[in-house]
């Protein structure tokens, strides 16, 4: 291994090293303050490591048997390193007056922000398997992590069933790929697809179970099941962490292996790019339907965030062209959700309060009037998800489209149309709830509830947790304003 | 220079209300100097569009035009560059504006800061769409107007604004989605066939485009401004929207978000598509008449004071979505005129409601009658505004339908014909509203107008009159865009090969 | 004897079909922990057949998988002891509250 390889392998060694000096700490002194700046630390280390290793290091080199660490993954892990940190800084009030151990916590999201980054960047089975556990089982930990609740500990069994099975299935998938390409790696994938290897079945169920597999870690429908139970059980900041840094690691892989799959043979290349349609559509609409009347805001934010994976494969279908638009096209729609879905899960954080979380959206009721700097970021956050210009959400979504009609695929184009129809439903309804304003109350209560002096001050239990939601909004706006990230050479 | 300034100003001061730790008293206020500098701006404008352009071309431009590059990636620009068409709809912007914060001094007792806020941003909102020369800025504003719209409705609309609410933005957001489509269809296709990528209306002009592409991205096009307009089968947001929104959402809503539909209708659709809007014509003329009548209808049929102001909107646009689709000046001038009428006018009328019903607190007529007795000079305000909403001589809107009428009647005299019966029902509607209103037994008693309530309708009077006897003014601004539009006189030529 | 590959992998098959049955159908949380062990045994049996005449990468992703197997389980099984500790059974239907 040499200098160029440890350079470019650098973030991605900040983080893994990161997380084990934590543990290794830990078993020395328990600090919930040291351990979650640590971790803190040491994200943005990765983070600032990485325009350090821009633009990725030369395809060429042992190391890079394993991994492809080009501009794509590089980007991705600003992705999911950024999400982590903000994570992080989201679980610290978030864990502070409850009673669980909270620092191995911080150790968890480094893993799992390690495991995502790997898959990110893998180009070979062994590491796509590697970090998919290791992202999977760090999750499973980290949605079970609240034991004093029911519900936390019933997210993590789920998640841990599913998340099991989809990496056997994955897993077998890769071997029948194996089996039918004799290569263990991705790229090599191409040269036998496109060679007129015969079709085997071999080679379809294969495509088809890792298709499936990443359905899954992705919560498209209809392998979305697990995803509203998960998001509700687990803590808020872990809910946060599956809507990014999961997300994110598991669409960078997809679009890898569509660009793959969708360039093979005739049959495999229909075969991949209906199935991907159906994935889509199906997504799309069954995830902005199950939220309509949902009155739980976590489970509202689980169906939302299926349906947005649904929208960001439109720009995932025509991979096989491989132009650099499309892929800034789902990388910027993967920001700006993730953007946009930290700053939803850290407000439901900010809303809660001694442990209990502000679950429900009658929570919510005239929040804007008791909260309204809180109400106001919410509600940007809610909008950015509904896809309204001034919102990093509607840049998103606008590449997206850009990209559908590019490449004339007009009918998931118009479901995409169709959904955001639907999608303002709810979005809308939430928002109406907080703003909703109370009847019974006076003027002159009024008078005193708007004295924005009172309210602008963030409470002190809740100064971080506020910092970093201003900080996000900063970065929504500016994503929605001047999309320089979207223009990256990928 | 001025197009910016005309956005920042209601932004900043929208900002400035909304973080100010100020009484209510004191926010209204600075409501007002915004509100009055954008309209002090505004008319800058057209000074300097009218006088100082045909003088100096070289320095009016710079000040009447802005371009800076927004995303080079996607060629994407800021720019704005307003002509005749945008001045006056910019003029009739801010000059709303400044009435609807003053509609609003009385009637807005909770949460002032936040609610002028909105109404700002719903300016900035409407004056970046009537001055945009680029597609995507024009559809930035275009969708950045509904949130603070939305919120307008939804935190001080009446009962049951949360359903009114919803439903407006629904409408109008899954309308604009399907132009996005067309933009970027008309985006692609243009750079695929030129080689430069660009938004700028002024050079996606020259698209080839085969006709039935042309077709279908028109249609995308006209549903979102037909929404907007409203035309009939897509009108039923409005009349919910504006029922349930507080006066000033009312006022800004019929005076200034449906003329967005019009504008965009006759600034962009018979300037990219030219030939397919040829073929459309017809069938756009008919939904106008269709909208004509049935709104007539439809608002004879109201005991809702406010419903039934709402409903006259879709008559009253039905005759602008007429005139634009008759292509020539006649028409396009009348429809021009109309526009402008029709936001005072309107305007007028939702303020006046409002007005009637913080007294009354109902809006029911069958409740009302006899008022004049009681408030003669409020009986006096609605008679003049009655009159301009049934097309009196003398009012500006009697102006701008007869010229609608007129320049139909050269393409199609059997249309002119039925939407003349327009003017027929317009007097129906407008006549039994006085009388349920204002003549009959007198059921109840009111306080008249206060002296600056007067003084908000005696503006729009004024100007609605003016309008009517003097619309040089008005046509020579329009002009200017019309001589200098190459699609209308190339569109004159074929019909001039078609008259004989 | 000389299996052939194809073979093999319909043994495989078979198995992870049978452990993908278990996941499904089985309401004891240890049971179902099995039962992802043998599809993630399935899927390890592939790749030795896949790779049997292509040199040792086949082994090395089995050893691999049979690493991060143990790894995913022994985080299950604290998981089950959560499981147990709460509601005094291992019958998985009895963390199913959340519906919606």
């Amino acid at each position: 291994m040499m200098t160029r390889d440890l350079l470019a392998l650098g973030p991605m060694l900040i983080t893994a090293g990161g997380a084990v000096v934590l543990l290794l700490a830990l078993a020395v002194c328990r600090s919930h303050a040291f351990a979650s700046a640590w971790s803190v630390l040491v994200l943005a280390a990765a983070l600032a490591a990485i325009p350090m290793t821009w633009p990725g290091a030369p395809a060429s080199g042992d190391l890079l048997n394993l991994l492809a660490i080009d501009s794509w993954a590089l980007a991705f892990w600003g992705i999911i390193f950024g999400s982590a940190l903000v994570v992080c800084l989201l679980g610290f009030e978030y864990f502070r007056p409850l009673a669980v151990q909270a620092e191995e916590f911080y150790v968890l999201v480094l893993l799992s922000a390690t495991g995502a980054a790997v898959l990110a960047a893998a180009d070979h089975f062994a590491t796509v398997f590697l970090g998919l556990e290791l992202l999977s089982v760090s999750l499973f930990a980290l949605a079970a992590y609240r034991r004093d609740q029911a519900i936390s500990i019933e997210a993590g069994i789920k998640y841990l069933v599913l998340a099991g099975t989809s990496s056997a299935l994955l897993l077998f998938g890769l071997a029948l790929l194996y089996f039918h390409t004799a290569s263990l790696r991705l790229s090599g994938l191409a040269g036998p697809l496109l060679a007129g290897h015969p079709d085997t079945i071999a080679l379809y169920a294969g495509i088809a179970l890792v298709l499936v597999a990443m359905g899954f870690k992705l919560g498209l429908a209809p392998m979305h099941v697990w995803t509203p139970d998960v998001y509700q059980g687990s803590p808020a900041p872990v809910s946060a962490l599956v809507g990014s840094v999961s997300k994110a690691g598991a669409m960078a892989f997809m679009v890898r292996l569509a660009g793959v799959t969708l360039t093979g043979t005739p049959g495999v290349r229909n075969g991949v790019f209906y199935g991907l349609l159906v994935l889509a559509i199906a997504s799309m609409f069954t995830g902005n339907l199950l939220a309509l009347r949902q009155p739980n805001i976590k489970r509202l934010l689980a169906y939302s965030s299926i349906a947005h994976m649904g929208y960001c494969l439109l720009a995932v279908l025509p991979m096989a062209a491989g132009a650099a638009l499309d892929r800034q096209a789902v990388f910027y729609y993967m920001l700006a959700h993730a953007v946009s879905i930290l700053g939803a899960f850290g407000c439901v954080c900010a809303a809660s309060e001694n442990g209990r979380e502000a679950q429900h959206v009658e929570d919510y009721r005239g929040l804007a009037w008791r909260r309204p700097v809180l109400a106001g970021v919410f509600s940007l956050m809610l909008l950015s998800l509904a896809g309204i210009p001034l919102t990093a959400g509607f840049l998103g979504k606008f590449y997206v489209l850009a990209s559908g009609v590019r490449n004339a695929l007009w009918l998931p184009a118009v479901c995409l149309v169709i959904n955001s129809g639907i999608g303002l439903f709810y979005y809308l309804r939430v928002l109406g709830t907080l703003y909703q304003r109370e009847e019974a109350e006076s003027p002159d209560q009024f008078a005193t509830s708007t004295a924005p002096s009172a309210l602008l001050q963030p409470s002190p239990q809740l100064l971080l947790t506020h910092l970093t939601l201003a900080a996000l909004v900063v970065l929504l706006i500016y994503f929605g304003l001047m999309p320089a990230l979207a223009s990256l050479p990928m | 220079m001025i197009p910016e300034a005309l956005i920042l100003v209601p932004l900043l001061t929208g900002l400035a209300c909304l973080l100010a730790k100020a009484s209510p008293r004191a926010v209204r206020t600075l409501a007002m100097q915004g509100t009055l500098a954008t309209l002090a701006l505004a008319v800058l404008l057209w000074l300097v569009h009218m006088k100082w352009l045909a003088i100096d071309p070289l320095t009016a431009r710079s000040l009447l035009e802005l371009n800076l590059p927004w995303i080079p990636a996607l060629g994407v620009s800021l720019h704005l560059a307003p002509n005749g068409l945008s001045v006056l709809m910019v003029l009739l912007t801010a000059l709303l504006g400044v009435l609807s914060v003053a509609v609003s001094w009385r009637g807005i007792t909770q949460r002032v800061g936040f609610f002028h806020f909105n109404l700002l941003l719903i300016l900035a909102g409407i004056l970046g769409v009537f001055q945009a020369m680029d597609l995507f800025a024009f559809y930035f504003f275009w969708e950045v107007m509904l949130v603070p719209m939305y919120f307008l409705i939804d935190v001080w609309g009446h009962e049951n604004r949360h359903y009114a609410a919803i439903k407006f933005f629904l409408f109008t957001q899954v309308s604009g989605l399907l132009m996005l489509l067309a933009i970027l269809a008309l985006y692609f296709l243009h750079g695929r066939s030129s080689g430069a990528y660009t938004f700028d209306v002024a050079r996606l002009v020259d698209t080839p485009l085969p006709s039935p592409v042309a077709f279908g991205l028109l249609l995308g096009f006209f549903a979102a401004f037909a929404v907007k307009l409203p035309a009939v089968p897509l009108h039923t947001w409005l009349a919910d929207a504006h029922t349930e929104a507080p006066t000033a959402g009312s006022v800004i809503l019929a005076g200034l978000m449906l003329k967005t539909g019009a504008y965009g209708m006759l600034q962009f659709l018979w300037l990219l598509f030219p030939l397919a809007a040829l073929d459309f014509a017809p069938a756009a003329r008919v939904l106008g008449v269709v909208g004509i009548l049935y709104g007539a209808m439809l608002s004879f049929a109201q005991f809702d004071l406010k419903r039934l102001v709402a409903y006259t909107s879709v008559s009253h646009m039905g005759f602008v979505l007429l005139g634009i689709f008759t292509p020539n000046e006649l028409a396009w001038q009348g429809a021009v005129m109309q526009m402008l009428c029709h936001g005072l006018g309107t305007g007028g009328l939702f303020i006046l409601v409002g007005y009637l019903s913080d007294r009354l607190h109902t809006r029911d007529m069958r409740a009302m009658g006899g008022l004049w007795a009681s408030c003669p000079r409020m009986g006096g305000a609605a008679m003049f505004l009655a009159m301009a909403a049934l097309g009196l001589p003398g009012m500006g809107s009697f102006v701008g339908e007869i010229l609608i009428l007129i320049g139909v009647f050269h393409v199609s005299p059997v249309l002119a014909i039925v939407a003349s019966g327009g003017l027929v029902l317009a007097t129906v509607y407008a006549l039994w509203m006085m009388q349920q209103v204002f003549h009959g037994r007198e059921k109840v008693r009111a306080a008249d107008l206060r002296r600056t309530e007067l003084g908000v309708l005696a503006v729009l009077i004024v100007l609605l009159i003016y309008l009517g006897v003097y619309p040089k003014n008005v046509f020579d601004t329009f002009n200017s865009t019309i001589k200098h539009s190459r699609t209308f006189n190339s569109l004159m030529q074929q019909s001039q090969i078609e008259d004989p | 004897m000389n299996i052939p590959a194809g073979h093999v992998m319909i043994v495989a098959a078979v198995l992870l079909a049978t452990g993908l049955f278990g996941v499904i159908v089985r309401r004891n949380i240890v049971l179902v922990l099995m039962s992802l062990e043998i599809m993630l045994n399935a899927a390890a049996l592939a790749f030795v057949a896949g790779g049997s005449a292509r040199g040792a990468d086949g082994q090395v992703m089995f050893l691999l998988i049979l690493t991060l197997a143990a790894a995913e389980v022994s985080v299950g099984l604290a998981l089950v002891l959560q499981l147990y500790r709460r509601f005094k059974t291992l019958d998985v239907s009895a963390a199913a509250s959340m519906k919606g």
